[in-house]
């Protein structure tokens, strides 16, 4: 079901034949056409290349504005769509990088909603910590080589993206500034997603020059420290999971009737979705080596 | 109808056998599989299967009518198609006929 809109509609009988048109809807096509472009637009420009006309045409003959389920599918199939761009096209450094952004966001999560939880589950807490020490470290080793050619000058136009992570730091310092002066949720979701912007801006820029400067690492680094960064962030999740059930066997403080549960959960979903983007990555990265 | 075929209403299958019979744009292959099977392909579903079985050279595009493309099977789509169908049919006869001696 799980590739299925689960809805049964009624087509035209005719139309089953080739060539045979739709019957047109009697709302307006501007009306239409908005929607339609709006959903083939949130598809990857490749995608669109080589079926943006004919799925927009699809769209328009199922009359799509009036089905809601349809244009669900259809932004899950956008999704499936950048899911498979990533995962077919992107090189293997490039999706390790934006799983470490993502764990890294996720991490930094962990950390803010384990500051509160002093008691329970402090070796769940430490392994935590070590574990993404080590991932990230995999992360850096496997970079090392792009960072040397960088330092040795192999492209002087990629310095500026090296400044993309110092800019960053520095406006989220201002917007800390403003989130502060804003106050209660506003001024911490505002920091969130500042927060956000900088690490994703960051991952832009690092997968930017790990595909920019030439770089000749040795054959089995890249293999080895994806394998590392996967297994950190594998063993990070699974100790952050046990961290949240010691502190909920032992926290009396109303577990399901604060908003620990569903942060908590997020953040472990959020890890486990990053470590499988890095499982794919190593994966990749071992088939391109044999 | 949709429910009840579960893991037998894979979309590339269905599109598949949708273009058993000629080739089909779009919406003639949504409309067939509801109309023929009673399952509602998506169009992000559909054009989910479109892709993965063009690159996987089992269908091909034919020249666009305006702006609707009719896909049909490649050689390897008849033989993959005819597979899964004599697989399912041998599964749908051992199926049927167990049952038959226990439902007498």
């Amino acid at each position: 079901m799980s590739e299925r809109t689960g809805r049964k509609w009624t087509a035209p009988r005719d139309a089953r034949r080739e060539g045979h048109e739709s019957t047109p809807g009697r709302l307006s096509v501007s009306e239409d056409a908005r929607l339609v472009r709006a959903l083939v637009a949130c598809y990857p420009a490749g995608w669109r290349r080589r079926y943006g006309d004919e799925y927009a045409q699809l769209l328009s003959d199922l009359r799509i504005h009036r089905r809601p389920a349809l244009i669900i599918d259809s932004l899950r199939g956008a999704v499936r769509a950048h899911g498979g761009e990533l995962m077919s096209r992107a090189a293997p450094m490039t999706v390790a990088v934006w799983a470490a952004g993502l764990f890294t966001v996720a991490g930094i999560g962990f950390a803010k909603l384990a500051e509160d939880f002093r008691g329970p589950g402090r070796t769940a807490h430490a392994i935590v910590v070590l574990m993404s020490a080590v991932a990230l470290l995999a992360l850096v080793a496997a970079a090392a080589p792009s960072g040397l050619a960088l330092l040795r000058g192999r492209d002087s136009g990629a310095w500026k993206y090296v400044a993309v992570p110092v800019v960053g730091v520095a406006l989220w310092f201002g917007v800390l500034a403003v989130a502060v002066a804003i106050g209660g949720k506003p001024g911490f979701v505002l920091l969130a997603l500042a927060g956000v912007g900088v690490v994703a801006a960051t991952a832009w820029a690092a997968d930017t020059v790990l595909r920019r400067v030439p770089a000749s690492p040795p054959r089995r680094l890249r293999p080895v420290a994806l394998t590392v960064l996967a297994a950190g962030m594998g063993l990070a999740t699974v100790a952050a999971l046990v961290w949240g059930l010691q502190v909920r066997s032992r926290g009396a403080a109303g577990f399901l009737a604060t908003p620990f549960l569903p942060s908590w959960l997020g953040l472990v979903l959020a890890l486990g979705a990053a470590t499988a983007l890095a499982g794919l990555a190593d994966r990749r990265q071992l088939r391109a080596e044999s | 109808m949709t429910d009840e075929l579960g893991r037998w209403a894979e979309p590339g299958l269905l599109v598949l056998a949708s273009l058993a019979d000629g080739a089909k744009h779009g919406y003639a292959i949504t409309a067939d599989i509801a109309a023929e099977v009673g399952v509602a392909l998506g169009p992000g579903t559909l054009y989910a299967a479109l892709a993965r079985l063009e690159e996987r050279g089992l269908i091909e595009g034919l020249p666009a009518e305006g702006r609707r493309r009719p896909y049909r099977l490649t050689a390897a789509g008849v033989a993959e198609l005819t597979a899964q169908a004599t697989r399912m049919r041998k599964l749908a006869a051992l199926s049927l006929g167990r049952l038959r001696p226990a439902t007498a």
